[in-house]
């Protein structure tokens, strides 16, 4: 407003280029944007449907499942917007989105520890109404609890993630040893089979995980933990409780007896193909993944190890349980977009018993539909999924909270501290972090 | 626009034009530069959680910038943050005057080896830094390889260690931006006339003294400004943390500008995020004002005789 005031009160005929010039340069600098707009909906007279999703594991397979829907809607054509494969760079460029109100945006995938977030900050679609109690009720509990806040249903689960324990059947077999129960079976376990195999595999570790300062490392440590009988933060997800023994004892074991002695120093930086390729170049005995792991360490193309893998529930400390965290994707619609019931047909042919199960036979993904554990076919093809079944229904959720990201970034810091620096006073940082959290909790009190 | 005398009126108009010459640069540093670090301001008065809207956008006065002052995280970016720059900027400093004093000199090859020190600068940032993460991986890092050869079982994880993160940060910084310094301080160097040297050489001064005598005290106008640059461009590092080690392990290489990224973009805490954005602001400011007090009117001033 003050340029055009500016611009009106030019008293010189002779210097009246100047401004003009002036808005020649501004214009032009808007005005591209303007232009490719109009464009892109002038040539294209199908639907256009805008999926934001992060770099396929599976490119291929996501390929072929887009083409199958657009034969089976000739007139929605869906661009996919593909963000980064790491989850916490995604949820940045997807947010600064949604914090714009951008409508290209039509629908994404939310990891299952986002939804409280979504749905609170109001950048997801309720969809109970599209997808019922009576709907719900063919996915696995742990899925629909994740998609689900204040009650009401935000996500679609897409499939199931749990962390298991992969294991080189062969060296177990060689030693006389069977999937171990205890961490403490499983470290010694190790020892032994290193020490002997060391002379001939240098190279070789007892385990192998992730534990770089990320997202994976609050799985990984909330197995340990509450394998133990600990929790990350209390059930009434009001008061953190890192300090408490239970939840101690397992972030002591995982410093003194995994880092540098189980498993090499360098998993404080191993995200999961780091932990991966250590496994599957046969220089870790243990391994701990999600499902597709399993796909990736059978595939002779990319593994030194095919056919000699085992697959288990996680160990356990003595008087705990085993414990595997959830973990997966839901799809959602954003609230600004302006054809949500064409992103609900993407959505519900994507998340259809047919195509689940075409990701779970050609990816190796776990499907969240629980009649698809009992599918003749998927069990061929991935037949590890009828022992891991019970796993995956019992998997453990991250706390919920819609401002997880803080208390994740509170989680990591002290979890990567207390591996990292083999002196630090435990007791004293747990305390510190569980300060800091109740801090986070306390502000969305009465909102969980 | 009559009355008065032509001269007068020929002034204004002329001033005139010349705020007209100047108002669209004027006008883009107020859009981009004025506005954003007001607007940055103004929002770390304030309580802003993006995910629960329900807590609404309150007025908080200081509170972001008490919490930042007692806030062990911030304290650890902040110790963090300034080791990396006096550090990296030192070595910046003497690494680009042996530089430039090499490449100043006049040998066969010259133009070649001036355009070899330039490599480092040249190559994108994004792509450097992840050639050095390469470098210090624990499988197939070629620091690895340089060191232990075949002995695999002896191969360090040299960014799984704290200390150690935190100087590859330092030495890839280094080897990065070393020859922008060396550049600098090349062009201080041109300006220095051969002829105190011819007349040094028949007082008969040797190689160390026409170095210490001549070369460093007309080089230091250069050598401030290389200074300058270098300090600014260091606390504001991001991406490097980002591409190498993400903060990590233990928030060792957790400078300030990833810390307020962090609670801007991933927590969406607008307003910490903002506190810590100007807090960073503010320090550059205070520095830059300290080295145009200081040092700057040496810089200025005081031409090579």
């Amino acid at each position: 407003m003050a340029m055009m005031l500016c611009l009106s009160s030019i008293a010189h005929p002779r210097r009246r280029w100047l401004p003009a010039l002036f808005v020649v340069i501004l214009g032009s600098l808007l005005w591209p944007a303007s232009a490719m707009r109009a464009e892109s909906s002038a040539t294209h007279p199908k639907t256009v449907l805008r999926f934001v999703s992060w770099k396929p594991d599976h490119p291929r397979v996501w390929q072929e499942a887009i083409e199958r829907f657009q034969e089976a809607y000739p007139d929605i054509e869906v661009i996919r917007e593909i963000a980064p494969h790491s989850s916490t760079a995604y949820h940045d460029l997807l947010t600064q989105k949604l914090k714009n109100r951008d409508a290209s945006v039509d629908l994404f995938f939310m990891d299952v520890i986002w939804v409280p977030e979504f749905a609170a900050a109001g950048w997801a679609l309720p969809l109970g109404d599209r997808f019922p109690p009576s709907e719900q009720a063919k996915f696995l509990p742990a899925t629909i609890q994740a998609g689900t806040y204040q009650g009401q249903i935000f996500g679609i689960p897409s499939r199931i993630d749990g962390g298991m324990l992969y294991f080189r059947q062969d060296l177990l077999k060689a030693y006389g040893f069977g999937p171990p129960q205890t961490w403490e079976e499983l470290a010694r376990q190790a020892e032994t089979i290193v020490a002997g195999e060391g002379k001939t595999r240098p190279a070789l570790r007892g385990y192998s995980a992730q534990f770089k300062q990320y997202e994976g490392l609050v799985c990984n440590m909330l197995e340990l933990i509450e394998s133990n009988g600990g929790r990350l933060v209390s059930e009434d997800g009001r008061h953190s409780l890192l300090h408490s023994p239970q939840s101690l004892a397992p972030v002591r074991f995982a410093r003194d007896r995994i880092m540098g002695r189980l498993a090499s120093r360098a998993v404080l930086m191993y995200q999961e193909p780091e932990s991966l390729a250590a496994f599957i170049q046969g220089n870790a005995v243990f391994h701990r993944n999600w499902p597709y792991a399993w796909d990736v360490s059978n595939d002779p193309k990319r593994s030194t190890i095919a056919g000699k893998v085992g697959v288990a529930p996680l160990p356990r400390f003595p008087g705990g349980r085993s414990v595997s965290a959830l973990g997966g994707w839901l799809y959602g619609i954003s609230t600004y977009s302006r054809q949500p019931s064409v992103a609900w047909a993407f959505i519900s042919f994507l998340s259809s018993q047919e195509m689940q199960k075409f990701f779970s036979i050609h990816a190796g993904l776990a499907p969240s539909r629980t009649a698809l554990f009992n599918d003749a076919e998927v069990l061929t093809a991935q037949p590890f999924f009828r022992d891991q079944f019970a796993v995956l229904r019992g998997t453990s959720p991250r706390p919920r909270s819609p401002l997880y990201p803080a208390l994740s970034h509170v989680l990591q810091r002290y979890f990567s501290r207390a591996l990292a620096i083999s002196n630090l006073d435990l007791a004293a940082e747990a305390a510190a972090a569980d300060r800091q959290i109740n801090r986070l909790l306390k502000l969305t009190e009465g909102n969980t | 626009m009559t009355g008065g005398s032509a001269g007068r009126d020929r002034f204004r108009t002329g001033e005139q034009a010349g705020w007209w010459m100047l108002a669209p640069a004027l006008a883009f540093s107020v859009m981009f530069a004025l506005y954003p670090v007001i607007d940055s301001f103004v929002l770390s008065l304030y309580r802003i959680f993006l995910a629960v809207p329900d807590l609404g956008q309150t007025f908080v006065g200081w509170e972001n910038y008490r919490d930042l002052a007692t806030d062990p995280v911030a304290r650890q970016a902040f110790l963090v943050t300034v080791g990396f720059v006096v550090s990296s900027t030192l070595l910046e400093l003497l690494l680009g005057l042996g530089i430039a004093l090499v490449i100043h000199e006049q040998f066969p090859g010259r133009g070649w080896v001036r355009a070899t020190a330039l490599i480092p600068w040249a190559i994108p940032t994004v792509v450097a830094y992840q050639m050095w993460r390469f470098i210090f991986n624990d499988q197939y890092g070629l620091a690895n390889l340089f060191l232990f050869g075949d002995r695999v079982a002896e191969y360090v994880p040299w960014l799984a260690y704290p200390g150690f993160a935190w100087l590859a940060i330092v030495l890839a910084d280094v080897w990065k931006t070393s020859s922008f310094a060396g550049l600098l301080i090349l062009a201080g160097l041109q300006l220095i006339p051969d002829e105190l040297y011819e007349a040094a050489r028949i007082d008969g001064a040797n190689t160390w003294q026409r170095f210490w005598r001549i070369t460093l005290p007309l080089l230091r106008p250069a050598l401030l400004l290389a200074l300058v640059f270098r300090t600014m461009d260091a606390f504001r590092v991001f991406d490097l943390v980002f591409v190498m080690t993400q903060g990590g392990p233990g928030g060792a290489t957790q400078v300030l500008q990833f810390y307020g990224y962090k609670a801007l973009f991933t927590e969406g805490r607008m307003g910490y995020g903002a506190a810590i954005s100007v807090t960073v602001f503010l320090a550059i400011f205070l520095l830059s004002l300290f080295y145009i007090r200081a040092v700057g009117s040496k810089l200025f001033e005081k031409e090579p005789a």
